[in-house]
């Protein structure tokens, strides 16, 4: 095994000494990593693996956000099963192996991507990378917004309590200096993401269909090129987003992961991404089933009509759980994606970034997390703004930002000198190379496709 | 030019005979400390064509992402 970067030249007076000044992010991280090294001395190995488990689970599940939920419903309710079901295996298949390269980083350098990529390649790059997130971010947490809006209408709730319900959940989350906490309490919220598999089962749907569709990519979906073309970019940007790369190697390096961690962390990427598309496919199934539907039901605010038409054709039940899934998602994405703003804020201005400081210790980094809560939520309860615009482009402009993202995630996993022999391999590249000339090629196609159609370059349709 | 560089990585993690018992930093790998990740990494060198590459690709994602903004007002107004 080949070492990462060589010792620093400079002699560390604390260490020369003997002695290591730890600050309260130190203990507490050290903390946490004394009961992995004692699980693994003792060769407890499932409660090392529940110790090691969480940045990969809740980037994939916390990915399986509204708008997310939303586009895989809508577009079963468009063309079934089909095509789309194994896509969104696919889909998945290419986040896993995205999500692992910044486990790996941010286990091996302990350090996020924002300020890897800040330190490495230059503040242009930085603030470049920086921007993309907190615009993608702020556009998809207002997405995020209204489905849990959707979800409480089922409820007879309305926008007041899904603006209060998302920033009280951000706060109290915050609350405890730990990041242990944090992500024991989104983990929790995060695995009602299966009530979104258990809508789909009690819908009754044709599983042979399903299970045929799986083998053949069929039948393929006909109608506007444009349409097409708009649900694969979301189902990609549904997939792989910018803020899963911010989000997981930050929290893998907050976790406290290190090289000795990076199978394990293998296994919480995998089984997050396994998760997330049995999920995902729950939704498509459940809206799947009404394709046969009179459709005027379904086409409300942001997918406002998916609970009431569940119910006209499955029963109450199944609406009301689709619904309750309609909340977690928004939730639990709230909580991930404000984590990637804070951790990013933090990284870029070169300040502490972790749950593992208390509020008064890490000041930006909570104000960033609350602050991009409250103007989202602020924005939902504006009389007549374009939610469902919002909503539904949201993921399309992750995927046409992704591709720069991860050009840098590439070229920071394959860094010999950052990652020593745990560099990537040249398979892994030529894989993540064609990920990248794919989601690229797919965001461009229907930007240009939608661009000359607005502008009336094009006929449309 | 081999630039100078901050460790990172891979230091074996303290037994617990080589520190204090109860010294916390005995869990934690030199490079996990606070006061090293406060430390920045070395600047990478990109190459000509990779930067030229790069801010390709940087210019490509403005254009779409206007376009994408463009057209998402544009459906606002009709």
């Amino acid at each position: 095994m080949s070492p990462p970067l060589a010792p620093e030249p400079q002699p560390d007076p604390a260490r020369s000494a003997g002695t290591v000044l730890l600050t309260p992010e130190d203990w507490a991280r050290s903390h946490d990593r004394g009961r992995v090294h004692r699980a693994r001395g003792g060769g407890r190995r499932w409660l090392l693996f529940w110790l090691l488990a969480g940045p990969g689970i809740l980037a994939m599940l916390g990915e399986n956000d509204g708008p997310s939920m939303v586009s895989y419903t809508a577009t079963g309710a468009a063309y079934g099963v089909g095509f789309f079901l194994p896509f969104i295996l696919v889909t998945f298949a290419m986040a896993i192996l995205c999500q692992e390269m910044c486990m790996r980083v941010g286990a091996v350098t302990h350090r996020g991507y924002g300020e890897l990529v800040l330190q490495r390649y230059g503040p242009v790059w930085g603030w470049f990378a920086a921007g993309d997130l907190l615009f993608t971010n702020l556009v998809t947490l207002i997405a995020e917004f209204v489905v849990i809006r959707v979800g409480l209408a089922w409820f007879h709730l309305g926008s007041g309590v899904a603006a209060g319900l998302g920033v009280v959940l951000v706060a109290v989350t915050l609350s405890g200096g730990r990041y242990w906490r944090w992500e024991r309490i989104v983990l929790g919220l995060a695995i009602f993401n299966g009530l979104f598999l258990a809508a789909a089962i009690m819908a009754r749907p044709h599983w042979g269909q399903a299970a045929r569709s799986l083998v053949t990519f069929s039948p393929f979906p006909g109608g506007s090129l444009n349409t097409l073309l708009l649900l694969i970019a979301s189902t990609i940007g549904a997939t792989v987003t910018p803020w899963m790369v911010f989000f997981q190697q930050s929290a893998s390096a907050d976790k406290g992961l290190t090289h000795r961690d990076i199978r394990h962390g293998r296994l919480d990427t995998v089984i997050g991404g396994a998760l997330a598309a049995a999920f995902g496919c729950g939704a498509l199934i459940a809206g799947a089933t009404l394709a046969s539907h009179p459709g005027a039901g379904i086409q409300g605010q942001a997918g406002a009509g998916f609970p009431t038409a569940l119910a006209h054709t499955s029963g109450n039940a199944v609406a009301a759980v689709f619904a309750l899934g309609l909340i977690e998602s928004g939730a639990v994405a709230i909580l991930t994606i404000c984590a990637s703003t804070a951790y990013s804020a933090g990284e870029c201005a070169g300040v502490t970034h972790s749950f593992n400081n208390p509020p008064h210790k890490a000041g930006l980094f909570y104000a960033a997390n609350i602050t991009v809560a409250l103007i989202a939520a602020g924005i939902i309860l504006i009389p007549g703004a374009p939610l469902l615009s919002i909503a539904l482009n949201a993921n399309v402009l992750a995927t046409v930002l992704l591709p720069v993202t991860l050009v840098f995630m590439i070229l920071l996993a394959s860094d010999r000198q950052l990652m020593g022999s745990r560099v990537n391999t040249v398979w892994l590249n030529a894989a993540a190379a064609a990920i990248v000339t794919f989601v690229a090629g797919c965001g461009a196609a229907y930007g240009i496709d939608s661009f000359l159609q607005a502008a009336h370059l094009i006929p449309g349709g | 030019m081999r630039r100078p560089a901050i460790h990172l990585a891979s230091t074996p993690i303290p037994r617990q005979g080589q520190r204090p018992v109860g010294d916390p930093a005995v869990f934690l790998e030199p490079g996990q400390l606070t006061a090293t990740t406060r430390r920045p990494v070395p600047r990478a060198q990109l190459g000509r064509r990779a930067t030229i590459a790069l801010w390709a690709l940087r210019v490509l994602v403005i254009i779409l992402s206007a376009m994408v903004i463009y057209t998402f007002f544009s459906q606002l107004g009709s």
